[in-house]
């Protein structure tokens, strides 16, 4: 930490910034409230908490802007054991996270590019692609991104992120702790969880040595529970997805999960999502659906395709058709049961072992059975994701049990999360009315 | 294979598997990469490797694996639909990247071929943590083996085998460290380099051997070339390599050179065997840092004097390709040429490849 840099920061985060985004905040919530204000014919107003979440959300990145200088920076994959991070003091970006975020704002082919300039195939991640874009131009939607002083790297979703934090390692020059999680076949092995919590052991020690300051258990154990109390709100919130009309859709949910991601282990994130919940509750206690007129209920697997959300969104919510949950956002949460604050690091080691990206395809297949059941799931589309094999693989199988002994309508769409090149809106859209037809909407 | 100087004589898989078995042994298919070969043999079971294979209609596979899915593993799993497999008793699926962490799983949990699987996980990190997970994930693998009627070896057992493994490997070492002394082609040397994946320890090593005794004073003739990459398929590779007037003086392969483990350290059978298994060459497939892939890559250009590195890279693999550009980068400010050739796993060599070879060696020589 240096003084200038502390100063620059608490000028431009806490002084004008946090002003800045809490008026605009203010102003798109009056907005929200003027009669009028919503015209779409199929779906219902996005929720209430939405400006706070546009608020949490460009505050994150505000914060990282100024963050050199003013504390330590990590970097961290987005299943990444964060806690003890944050109870270090350190700004924690997911580059995963502001991949989405360029593929919303459609920057993310622009930085792909320029990753393919400086030779990285068109076959790899295309996160990484726009995480390298936006390291080697430097350009990036959200104003700067800080320069990393430390690198976390948890295998729990992918090998992927493995060569992706080595790229980045090499690159920065800086200290890249490996949390690997062997990959669950069957159940976790005594030696499996061991392992995890022996890297974690050694991961903090790296973090305390880079950030000149010792964790406490205090620290520790107020983030954990945190992390918990916001992961357990998280899954209720998915949970308001089985009510019939649905008051939230996977595609909200897709936005709404950014903090769970990026913010996990601070109180605003539990406020947040208290609030959120609050709101949802009123929302079925009014009968209020996400769509005006919910005919249909299917399940979304893998990752959104991020830059075409808002126009799959309306194509189905004009067929009734509600997306009431996804494994994806369901991941975050499904596994705060276990989160244990008062041995922060022995249940670290257990929950981060098992996100379901983590597990077998069989479990993944019981997953999505099951959620097809409480959701009362008519059918599924299944994102066959070329950026992401881990998720992928096992899908075309998945498919065929789903349709023949569920009786699910299932369709495998294939795509990329991030990169429009290879996704056609015509084909897609093909696939999608003739599964729409099978679906009976 | 017929020499000028001798015959040597390696048998193909089929046959090799046949001779194993009719001595009463058990044979395993092994997918790609890295695995303790020697806890197999100790076992009595044989491993052979599945490294495709190349040119298979895959439309049997693609029923099950989205076509950006590794090429090896496509056609590894047509390969087992089609029955190629049947005559293995078990199969082992190594975890070295997401689409064979797939493969594995699918294999479990939705086609479930007769033979039982067995996956096993290797440690991408080399330090203590690493080290013991090793151990006992080494261990849990032969509790499997002995689940499914495999004799459970003593531990004398376990280091014999673990020897025999490890004098083999050091054979594969010397025939690659000298292979521009040896009066034989590529093609050929390769036939002998990867008869390792399927042939006994024992009998490697009489090929070896005899090979190896066939070496000259004189280097061959061509310009030498380092050769990076998973696996050198199909061979006609090896043709345009040499009719581009260049030769394969070192070797990065996955298959091949990034397997020479040094002789691993412990008392304990076990311990040896993972500390041997973790002190490989820098590996992408075992997320070793990039200095390390560089410095071991500009070292085998230093030993043998290669003119520049071909990296033979596979469609789709994500361990190899997310390394290259800081590589070639790395390289290059180091004054290395290389280039980079891209593999379906088909069954011709493609004419364009070739043309880059070509325009490749013209630039190196």
């Amino acid at each position: 930490m240096n003084p200038l840099g502390s100063l620059k920061y608490h000028l431009n985060v806490n002084l004008l910034g946090r002003s800045f985004l809490r008026f605009d905040r203010m102003r798109l919530t009056r907005r929200m409230r003027r009669v009028g204000f919503w015209k779409n014919e199929y779906l219902s107003p996005p929720l209430m908490t939405s400006p706070w979440l546009k608020e949490l959300i460009a505050s994150h990145y505000l914060k990282g802007r100024y963050a050199n200088g003013h504390g330590p920076v990590a970097w961290v994959t987005s299943g990444g054991p964060v806690e003890f991070l944050v109870a270090l003091g350190y700004y924690v970006l997911y580059p995963e996270n502001h991949g989405a975020v360029c593929g919303i704002r459609r920057s993310a082919e622009d930085l792909c590019i320029m990753a393919e300039g400086h030779g990285y195939s068109r076959d790899i991640c295309s996160y990484a692609r726009t995480d390298f874009g936006a390291m080697l131009g430097g350009k990036t939607p959200v104003g700067r991104l800080p320069r990393p002083d430390l690198l976390l790297c948890c295998s729990n979703i992918c090998q992927t992120v493995l060569l992706w934090y080595r790229v980045l390692a090499h690159h920065f020059k800086v200290p890249l702790i490996l949390v690997e999680t062997p990959f669950l076949y069957r159940d976790a092995l005594p030696h499996q969880v061991d392992y995890v919590k022996r890297q974690l052991e050694a991961g903090v020690e790296v973090a305390e040595k880079v950030a000149g300051r010792s964790l406490t258990p205090s620290a520790l154990g107020l983030v954990a529970r945190r992390s918990k109390e916001a992961s357990l709100l998280w899954a209720e919130i998915m949970t308001c997805g089985k009510q019939c009309p649905t008051p939230i859709t996977a595609f909200d949910e897709f936005i709404h999960m950014a903090p769970i991601v990026e913010m996990r282990g601070e109180q605003f994130t539990v406020d947040y999502y208290r609030a959120m919940l609050a709101e949802l509750k009123g929302r079925i206690e009014h009968k209020l659906g996400a769509l005006k007129n919910e005919k249909k209920r299917i399940l979304w697997d893998n990752l959104p395709i991020w830059y075409r959300m808002r126009r799959l969104s309306q194509l189905l919510a004009e067929r009734g058709v509600a997306m009431v949950a996804s494994t994806y956002t369901n991941a975050w949460g499904e596994l705060a049961e276990m989160m244990d604050s008062s041995k922060p690091i022995e249940s670290a080691a257990r929950v981060y072992l098992h996100p379901i990206l983590n597990r077998g395809t069989g479990h993944k297949l019981e997953t999505i059975e099951n959620m097809a059941r409480e959701y009362q799931a008519d059918g599924i589309i299944l994102h066959s994701d070329r950026s992401c094999k881990p998720y992928s693989v096992g899908q075309m199988d998945q498919r065929e049990k789903l349709a023949k002994e569920m009786n699910l309508a299932a369709l495998l769409l294939e795509a990329d999360h991030n990169d429009p090149r290879v996704y056609s809106d015509e084909q897609a859209e093909n696939r999608l009315e003739a599964f729409l037809e099978v679906l009976g909407a | 294979m017929d020499m000028s100087t001798g015959k040597i004589t390696i048998p193909g898989r089929t046959e090799t598997i046949r001779a194993h078995k009719a001595r009463g042994g058990k044979v395993a298919a092994v997918f790609p990469i890295h695995y303790p070969r020697a806890l197999l043999r100790a076992c009595g079971i044989l491993p052979v490797e599945v490294w495709g294979p190349p040119g298979m209609d895959t439309s049997q596979g693609d029923a099950h694996l989205q076509s950006y899915t590794c090429p090896i593993v496509r056609a590894g799993l047509t390969f087992l639909l089609q029955g190629g497999l049947e005559q293995v008793d078990l199969i082992v699926v190594p975890h070295a990247c997401d689409s064979l962490q797939g493969f594995g799983s699918i294999l479990l949990d939705f086609i479930k071929p007769a033979q039982p699987i067995v996956p096993f996980y290797l440690p991408r990190d080399s330090g203590e943590p690493a080290r013991r997970f090793l151990v006992a994930e080494i261990s849990r693998v032969l509790d499997e083996l002995c689940e499914i009627d495999c004799k459970r070896p003593s531990s004398e057992e376990i280091a014999q085998a673990i020897e025999r493994e490890e004098r083999a490997d050091s054979l594969l070492a010397e025939l690659l460290a000298q292979a521009a002394q040896l009066p034989i082609s590529d093609r050929d040397l390769y036939r002998v380099v990867r008869s390792r994946e399927y042939l006994p320890s024992e009998e490697f090593k009489e090929a070896a051997k005899a090979l190896l005794e066939r070496k000259t004073e004189k280097a061959r003739s061509g310009i030498p070339v380092l050769l990076s990459g998973i696996v050198p398929e199909p061979a006609g590779l090896f043709d345009a390599i040499a009719a581009a007037g260049g030769r394969v003086a070192g070797d990065d392969l996955c298959c091949s050179g990034r397997r020479l483990y040094p002789k691993g350290k412990g008392d304990d059978p076990l311990v040896r065997m993972a500390d041997g298994l973790l002190s490989g060459p820098p590996d992408s497939t075992r997320g070793s840092v990039v200095d390390a892939r560089l410095d071991h890559l500009m070292d085998l250009v230093r030993r043998h004097q290669a003119r520049g590195i071909i990296f033979y890279s596979m469609k789709f693999c994500e361990p190899e390709l997310f390394y290259l550009p800081q590589l070639q980068q790395g390289l290059q400010a180091a004054g290395i040429r290389s280039v980079v050739i891209e593999s379906e796993l088909d069954q011709h060599f493609p004419d364009q490849a070739v043309t880059r070879i070509e325009a490749f060696l013209e630039n190196v020589k």
